[in-house]
């Protein structure tokens, strides 16, 4: 039996869940209260976590403080460790702030009328050492590893050819003190692949040449030839008695010329082979020409045979002095290549067979700005006011300047965003510091006009050459900058690098007394020197060009001393690449040119006897059909005379 | 997620009881406008709170909103392809710019082509889905309920302890 539950009538509730009223108070209050005590700490930790992800050291905030009424946020003691060097920072920061404007905030729009960054250092002792990430770890998609191989081997390229740049001086010294390369050209002789081709090639020659020699008797010879001329003798090609006789020769002629005909296309044939495989060994010779020739150039970076060259003697010189520069370039060049969207930059080729699997992305749509004027962009910082003062802490600088309309759309405010910071850093004793940087959105192609100037800069201890031969370095000196350029499209870079540096005290040591003399000859010649950079290029491929005024007056200097010796030098591989190679290649030349005459020689000897007798035989043909047109013409006409006659008869005429 | 599971045996026992089908055809209508906004946008938060103030079925709500965003995930290229045709209407251009320059109507989102087309689909479809799903579940209610309810299985299981006991923690706590 079953128990009926009376269930009491419940009250009908209305509308509105005014029971709910309790628990949202609580969730609000609760969210209050993490916004108030938790939230900034959590914004602190991600940006930092973001800021290392993003730059790759570790990144510090002290302090971060958020208003929700006020719609600001300030954020103080920023440190970005610098990753070359992680006891330092490469930036800090005492302190951003900036507000939102509330009335734009409620539009979805970040409008920010006045930020200010205060108290800029550069290079910090930082307290502890900051985390810089390790490399990415290599990969295993399909085509990295070659990819990843193939940039290994151009750095390790790109690191051989500076190394050797930084060398040069290193040889011209060690030229100017006199070595004896004969001893080891010795040691050398068999080590050489054009020697190895030559010998390799001559023995190609040789095989071909006998193949050519079984070939050459197989073809028609005189006798033979000359047998066909005798058959042809003996044919009738006159006085044909009747049309039978006629047809007989006829047809022996040209039996005789069919069989000729086969003989001459043997020979055709054959030439045709002939030039086939001249054309080989040429190529083939032609490829050791260019070995022999690299070869020479092998020897005479072996023996650190030098190039008297301004250029290279500059790169030399400031190689040591510019590669930090080129570093931080290559660094932000990466850090662009990973952040900047791949339709701004180019990011690698397409090749359609490495393309990655990936999975479709979700459909974004477009997002339309309905803008008007004086309406608010999307985001716009309208004005950044930068200060710094020297003294509060000893490695900040005495900044002022103003970074104006930093914003998402340029062309719904009508204005480019621009950025004018000048100052000093008189604990770096740098002075005369001046960026301006103007960045243009509204234009089709967008537009990016930097320059950095300053005035002086100190310069102690700064070694540019480093080898065991030589030792050269600035001691003291003071430097002066200009650096400006245009980055068109974010794609198309040019830059102009202009260094001067005065009040130099040189530190050049060199082994080699002479050079020793001549380097401070020159060095002492020279009050100023001056650095020049120009790249140019669509990114990432930049083309460099360094150029200073110690490359030529290193030129002329080492030039007197040197020359003769360098060009000794060169003799000298010549003449043992003469002594190694060139008897052999003599030899190859004539055995070559042998071949190319008897072969080719015999070949149209041949023809020529063929079509002689070719001639001949149509000739014959043409005399026996002229024979028997005019025996042909005889007969009609003693026909009709016939005929005649008879008919004469008949009438008796 | 405890609050979640209970809103989901409250959905399941009202959609088998006698009451509340509006409370429960509303709340999946509502989940529909639900599936088909962005997460982070003004017209979310207002659907929520919707749901919250006013007695709709929130497990209904939740659910169907869970269906709706699959739904809404296969309808983004059409959902953009309206989107873009209102938003480029010359003649509407004057209304966007005003409704893009004034607060709190561009935190809905609606300048983007796949916000609009979706927001355009769930608006037009809201009343329709509210008939079809009162009557889905008033069907549903005479077809299946009314017939299990029927079967000597649920008879017997009315019977035992188990169920007297459910039903009167049902009525003190449900």
């Amino acid at each position: 039996m079953t128990e009926q539950i009376q269930k009491p009538a419940k009250k009908i509730k209305g509308p509105i869940r005014w029971e709910a009223i309790v628990p949202f108070l609580i969730i609000s209050l609760v969210i209050g209260l993490y916004f108030h005590f938790f939230f900034d700490g959590h914004l602190r930790r991600g940006l930092e976590w973001a800021g290392y992800k993003a730059i790759g050291a570790e990144v510090n905030i002290g302090q971060l403080k958020t208003s929700f009424f006020n719609a600001s946020l300030r954020i103080q003691n920023i440190e970005i460790t610098d990753a070359e060097k992680p006891t330092h920072d490469s930036l800090k920061i005492g302190d951003i702030r900036f507000s939102m404007l509330w009335d734009a905030l409620l539009r979805a729009k970040i409008v920010v009328n006045e930020a200010a960054v205060e108290q800029i250092a550069f290079g910090v002792l930082r307290k502890h050492p900051g985390k810089v990430a390790p490399p990415d770890p290599v990969s295993n998609e399909p085509g990295f590893a070659a990819e990843q191989a193939a940039k290994l081997k151009a750095e390790a390229l790109e690191t051989a050819q500076g190394q050797a740049g930084d060398n040069v001086l290193g040889d011209l010294i060690s030229l100017l003190g006199g070595t004896d390369a004969t001893a080891q050209l010795e040691k050398l002789q068999d080590s050489m692949p054009s020697k190895a081709m030559l010998e390799a090639f001559d023995k190609d020659l040789k095989a071909k040449q006998a193949k050519w020699d079984e070939k050459l008797k197989t073809l028609p010879q005189g006798k033979d030839i000359q047998a066909l001329g005798d058959r042809l003798g003996k044919v009738k090609s006159k006085d044909f008695k009747s049309a039978q006789e006629l047809q007989t020769s006829l047809q022996e002629v040209d039996a005789i010329l069919k069989e000729g005909d086969g003989k001459f296309k043997q020979v055709q044939s054959v030439a045709a082979e002939l030039q086939s495989d001249l054309q080989v060994l040429d190529t083939q010779y032609k490829t050791i020409e260019v070995q022999i020739k690299t070869d020479i150039r092998t020897l005479e970076q072996h023996f650190r045979i030098p190039k008297l060259d301004a250029k290279a003697l500059t790169m030399a010189i400031f190689k040591r002095y510019l590669s930090p520069y080129q570093a931080k370039f290559n660094r932000y060049k990466a850090l662009a290549e990973k952040y900047v969207p791949p339709n701004l930059l180019t990011k690698g080729k397409s090749n359609d067979d490495e393309i990655p699997i990936q999975p479709h992305p979700r459909e974004t749509g477009i997002s339309y700005e309905f803008g008007r004027p004086n309406s608010y962009p999307l985001f716009w910082v309208k004005r950044t006011g930068v200060s710094s003062q020297a003294g509060l802490s000893p490695e900040a600088g005495n900044i002022k300047g103003e970074i104006l309309n930093i914003t998402s759309n340029q062309a719904l405010i009508g204005k480019p965003t621009t950025a004018l910071l000048a100052g000093d850093f008189p604990d770096k004793q740098i002075m005369g510091f001046l960026f301006k940087l103007v960045m243009d959105y509204r234009k089709s192609e967008s537009e990016i006009d930097y320059s950095l100037k300053v005035n002086s800069y100190a310069l102690s201890g700064k070694d540019l050459v480093q080898t065991p031969d030589v030792q050269i370095a600035f001691q003291k000196a003071t430097g002066s900058m200009d650096i400006n350029g245009k980055l068109l499209g974010l794609k198309n870079l040019t830059l102009n690098f202009a260094n001067s540096f005065s009040q130099i005290d040189y530190a050049i040591i060199a082994k080699n007394e002479i050079a020793d003399q001549i380097l401070k000859a020159i060095f002492q010649g020279i009050p100023i020197v001056t650095l020049n950079v120009k790249a140019s290029g669509i990114l990432p491929a930049v083309n460099l060009s360094v150029n200073s005024n110690l490359g030529p007056e290193l030129q002329k200097g080492f030039e007197k001393q040197l020359q003769a010796k360098i060009d000794e030098a060169r003799k000298k591989v010549q003449a043992h690449i003469d002594q190694e190679i060139g008897k052999l290649k003599a030899q190859v030349d004539a055995e070559l040119s042998k071949l190319k005459g008897q072969v080719e020689g015999k070949v149209k000897q041949t023809q020529s006897q063929l079509d002689e007798q070719k001639k001949q035989a149509e000739a014959k043909i043409d005399l026996a059909k002229k024979d028997a047109e005019n025996q042909g013409k005889k007969q009609l006409e003693q026909q009709g005379q016939k005929a005649l006659d008879d008919l004469k008869k008949k009438f008796g005429l | 997620m405890t609050l979640l599971l209970k809103q989901l045996f409250n959905f399941l026992k009202l959609l088998n009881s006698d009451n509340g089908t509006n409370q429960l055809a509303m709340g999946m209508s509502l989940g529909l406008v639900l599936g088909f906004a962005p997460f982070i946008s003004i017209q979310t938060a207002i659907v929520l709170a919707l749901i919250f103030i006013f007695r709709v079925q929130m497990g209904a709500a939740f659910l169907s909103a869970f269906f709706f965003k699959f739904v809404a995930f296969l309808f983004d290229h059409p959902a953009h392809l309206l989107g873009k045709v209102v938003l480029e209407t010359s003649s509407l251009k004057s209304l966007f710019v005003t409704m893009y320059n004034m607060p709190l109507v561009p935190m809905t989102r609606f300048n983007n082509s796949i916000v609009m087309g979706s927001m355009i689909v769930s608006f037009l479809l809201f009343p329709f889905a509210f008939v079809l799903f009162k009557k889905l579940i008033l069907k549903y209610r005479v077809s299946v309920v009314a017939k299990f309810k029927d079967t000597k299985y649920w008879k017997a299981f009315t019977a035992t302890k188990v169920y007297g006991w459910y039903c009167t923690y049902d009525n003190l706590y449900g």
